[in-house]
């Protein structure tokens, strides 16, 4: 076994210290040592995308990073976009359009669609497919999230607008 | 008490239905949209053990000899599962057929690449990995046996020598004067087709907890398994354990499709539990562990399919014959996948006759599993070439051939020549629906505008039948006979007035806890919120199977109807005394329990499960106090398989017309899906939002079918599609947003008239990509007969082409 390493991370606002092993992935730090059971594991070689969180704002395959290498950022979880049973206007979308079935995709989806409303609040079609093309689902065939994601745009511009974008929206 | 359960929404006792049959947003979500379903790998326990399984790297090989000693010796190991343990604690994995597997590890020989040989406990799974890597395990090799063509005629090496063959199953089934139909036929049309190896691949990969119970020598295990009470008889048999003395408790499935599961991981996990002296031991299987050893490969296969016909396009007879590669063993159900068939083997078509030439064979790859579709989706796909092809012959529309065959719609019920029935259905109507969305005409237009430009532009038009509620006697002709699937609800009302439903299977992706606050939300007339739907374990929950064969949906809601009626039958009687009018006199109608004629005289759900809660003194004397019901339901009217397989399986046919264009680059083979038009009729759609999700669902999986996912080994057995970079899942680049519409023939034998809905585009989407493809392409003389439709394949064909 290697030796131990420490981190300091901030994980949804929230700071973390612990000494980990340098071959740990950053998906079983989150998942293993902080509970942040919402960052789901598919395929473990970064293709699939379920793991997807935001690293210092930037979409990243959890499952092909080290913990070791996100010494010193910022992350974002599924729990850090919306914590105390409210739900995102991403996640109402999803919710509301049938973007979802199994529900196992969902959270890597929500988070790569808040980091492209984040840089493109009103985004094109092929915008949608550039950023949704790296996620898969093997359930609803992206018909019904393709238009959650337009719902969401939608509803994340409205909230913007009228000042109120509710917890999560930044 | 007689059930006579509501064969319309109509029938329900409320005059303003709000939710069934309508798009509701579904109960399950909130919790997946936030992360916060406890799937599988969420779950931790005390004590908690970690297990990686070491796989054979060989094909086929004898195993010399196992050293774990380096292994065990590694701080944080705790056990070393080896044949040794296996053999002293397990029976052979149960098959269908029986008899055509080992151990749940590797006993005297390895028969395909990734089949488990030693197992590992240890305090986290980098260690377990680790430790993977001390034992050394001395490997005989024996030459691969990959052909199944070799395989059914002798020449291969043998699997199982006490077999002394790899023919798991040979047996020709005709119905019918088969002979004397081709012998009339003016044309005979016949076509030879290769569907390689693909598979489910749900975004979570299969994993439990198993624990052993070294006191009681009983077990338990959590993890997703689809039908946890059938999953535990078959834990009982191998482990050697009562069937009580199992607990299985099913977590939420991040997607199944069939493809879940595989019964070496429990029983590992349950044996490396039981050699830790009871710790909980977890397996969570990764994706390289599923592609190779999990249960995500099926439809290996070899088709001859002949057509007769008169002269007018009339299919008078059907031949297929189908050489199933099953891999190297039966231990995985994928052989009832070639049994399936027999549930709509002539399609949508009046075919009088038919022979159906089944072998199925063993090699050296992973044994089969089921799939989506579970075994039709093939032949549909070879059918449907081949109707193409004879209406080229003829010089016929494929509109038009297809019309000239349907099963009329006044000819339902309708019993095909495979023995299953037909319950309702209007194949015309649905051909008429794609034609008009897409503009057919208009297309062939573009077509001819589009070749004359040399580019290759085809139309595929493909009908199919959805079987749905499957029954066991479907499978009987491979081995597992039986008629009847039960599927319990148990209904509570509190005395609050509010409803909980209890039932035997977790959340895997369908929407079936909505469809049931739904079915609740209108039967008491209360809101969705009032309803709260929870999973029992298999020993708590009544009988059940779960999700599979399109069914829960419609079982689901027979369960649920019929503990509706009995508990509202129940109450009535308390509500009689309450009202102090006579039984005959009273009646539940819109949430309340009234006397006839005077609405406003009643009492409420609450009322009477308050009087049965504390107020004995209310009760009739013939009414326990108990506000609960359970009803089990299972299809009516099942008839054992005669002996040439025939049987009323499935209980509902659903039908689908596709039409897809696509346009196949002349130069690369690539080809592209530029429109997309579905008529889908499944009778009464209990949520529409959720049939649509299973529709589109299906045209992705079946558009990787088609072009996109296919397992390959080389000769020597070696997986050369390990990871996801090699087995390619289809994403929103190559899935279409498709046009669709709903149609309507409800089921006359369903409850509410409901049909199996959950597979129905699988079934359908890779026959009508390819049929497009073969139209695009027709006219250079080639013909896409092997699947996927990969570039690299239609490459090939535009070169034969231009040669």
């Amino acid at each position: 076994m290697a030796d131990l390493r420490k981190i300091r991370v901030t994980v949804n606002g929230e700071e973390h210290e612990a000494e980990i092993e340098p071959r740990l992935t950053l998906v079983d730090f989150l998942r293993g040592e902080l509970g942040l059971t919402g960052t789901h594991v598919g395929c473990e070689h970064g293709v699939c995308g379920a793991c997807t969180i935001l690293w210092n704002g930037r979409s990243v395959r959890s499952c092909i990073m080290l913990a070791v290498q996100a010494d010193g950022s910022e992350l974002k979880t599924i729990e850090g976009v919306s914590s105390d049973g409210s739900l995102h206007p991403i996640q109402k979308a999803f919710i509301e359009e049938h973007g979802l079935q199994c529900g196992f995709c969902t959270p890597g989806f929500v988070m790569s669609v808040s980091e492209l409303l984040e840089h493109s609040p009103d985004p094109s079609d092929d915008e949608i497919k550039d950023y949704l093309g790296g996620q898969i689902c093997r359930c609803t065939g992206y018909q019904t999230i393709f238009g959650a994601v337009k719902s969401a745009a939608r509803k994340v511009r409205e909230a913007g607008e009228s000042g109120a974008a509710g917890e999560g929206t930044d | 008490m007689s059930v006579k359960i509501p064969n319309s929404i109509g029938e329900l006792p409320n005059s303003e239905p709000r939710f069934i049959g309508t798009e509701v947003e579904r109960i399950e979500d909130p919790h997946l949209v936030t992360g916060r379903t406890e799937f599988i790998d969420n779950m931790v326990m005390p004590g908690m053990l970690h297990c990686a399984i070491l796989r054979s790297p060989h094909a086929h090989a004898r195993i010399v000899s196992i050293d774990t000693s380096a292994a065990e010796a590694l701080p944080g190991v705790v056990a070393v599962l080896t044949r040794d343990d296996v053999l002293r604690w397990a029976n052979p994995m149960t098959t269908i057929p029986e008899g055509w597997a080992g151990h749940c590890l590797a006993t005297e020989r390895v028969r395909f690449v990734g089949e488990p040989v030693v197992a590992v406990a240890a305090k986290n799974r980098y260690v377990a990995e680790d430790a993977l890597e001390l034992i050394t395990v001395e490997y005989e090799t024996l030459e691969a046996n990959t052909d199944a063509r070799k395989a059914a005629d002798g020449s291969a090496p043998v699997l199982f020598e006490e077999k002394g063959t790899n023919t798991i199953f040979e047996r020709v089934f005709t119905w019918g004067e088969v002979d004397a139909a081709f012998a009339a036929a003016d044309r005979v049309v016949t076509e030879s087709y290769r569907w390689h190896r693909l598979g489910a691949n749900p975004l979570e990969t299969f994993g439990c907890i198993s624990q052993w119970d070294p006191i009681e020598n009983a077990l338990t295990c959590w993890g997703s398994f689809q039908s946890q009470y059938h999953f535990g008889l078959g834990r009982a048999g191998v482990l050697g354990l009562p069937t009580n003395k199992i607990r299985i408790i099913s977590q939420p499935h991040g997607g199944s499709f069939g493809g879940k599961g595989g019964f070496r991981g429990p029983d590992i996990a349950a044996l490396l539990s039981r050699k830790t002296g009871g710790r909980p031991v977890k397996w969570i299987e990764d994706r390289m562990e599923y592609l190779a050893g999990g249960a995500g490969q099926a439809w290996d296969r070899h088709y001859d399919l002949s057509l007769a016909l008169r002269g007018d396009g009339t299919i008078t007879g059907l031949s297929v014959k189908l050489l199933d590669d099953l891999g190297a063993s039966a231990e995985a159900w994928g052989a009832v996948s070639a049994a399936k068939p027999l549930a709509a083997f002539t399609g949508n078509y009046a075919i009088p006759v038919a022979r159906y030439d089944l072998t199925i064979v063993a090699t050296n790859k992973l044994p089969g599993s089921p799939y989506r579709g579970m075994g039709p989706p093939p032949q549909n796909w070879a059918l449907e070439q081949t109707v193409d092809f004879a209406a080229r012959e003829l010089g016929m529309d494929p509109a038009e051939i297809r019309r000239r065959n349907y099963i009329p719609r006044d000819a339902f019920p309708y019993t095909i020549a495979s023995g299953n029935e037909y319950d309702s259905g209007d194949y015309d109507a649905a051909l008429d629906a794609v034609l008009e969305m897409s503009n057919y005409n208009d297309l062939r237009a573009e077509q001819e505008r589009a070749r004359a430009e040399g580019r290759l532009v085809g139309i595929g038009l493909v009908n199919t039948i959805e079987p749905g509620v499957f029954d066991w006697n479907a499978y009987a002709i491979v081995g597992q006979p039986g008629t009847g699937v039960p599927e319990g609800a148990t209904i509570v009302v509190d005395p609050f007035g509010k409803i909980t439903c209890k039932v035997g299977f977790s959340l895997e992706g369908q929407g079936q806890y909505t469809v049931a606050a739904q079915l609740l939300a209108d039967w008491f007339k209360v809101g969705m919120e009032d309803v709260r739907v929870v999973a029992l374990d298999s020993v708590a929950a009544p009988p059940h199977f779960g999700p599979g064969g399109s069914r829960l949906g419609v079982a689901l809601t027979g369960a649920i109807l019929g503990a509706c009626q009995i508990l509202t039958e129940k109450m009535l009687k308390v509500a009689s005394g309450l009202l102090q009018t006579p039984l005959e006199a009273c009646e539940f109608y819109d949430g309340v329990f009234r006397i006839k004629g005077m609405p406003e005289a009643c009492v409420t759900l609450a009322d009477i499960a308050g009087c049965m809660f504390a107020g004995s003194h209310l009760l009739p004397e013939d009414v326990d106090p108990n506000p609960e019901a359970t009803y089990v339901w299972t299809a009516p009217g099942r008839t054992p398989a005669d002996e040439e397989g025939r049987a009323k399986s499935y209980l509902t046919a659903a039908n689908a017309c596709h039409l897809v264009l696509v346009e196949v680059d002349a130069e690369t083979g690539m080809v592209e899906i530029k429109g997309y038009w579905i008529a889908d009729d499944c009778g009464t759609r209990l949520n529409p939002a959720n049939v649509e999700g299973m529709t589109q669902g299906g045209v992705a999986q079946g558009v990787g079918a088609a072009l996109l996912e296919e397992y390959v080994y080389d000769d020597d057995g070696q997986l050369l599609t390990s990871t996801f970079m090699d087995y390619l899942l289809p994403t929103i680049y190559e899935v279409p947003m498709t046009e669709k519409r709903a149609l309507c023939t409800p089921s006359p034998f369903t409850p509410l008239g409901a049909k199996g809905a959950g597979e129905g585009s699988m079934h359908t989407t890779p026959a009508a990509v390819v049929c497009a493809i073969n139209d695009a392409i027709a006219h250079l003389g080639v013909r896409a007969l092997e699947m996927p439709a990969a570039p690299r394949r239609v490459w090939t064909l535009l070169q034969e082409a231009k040669s």
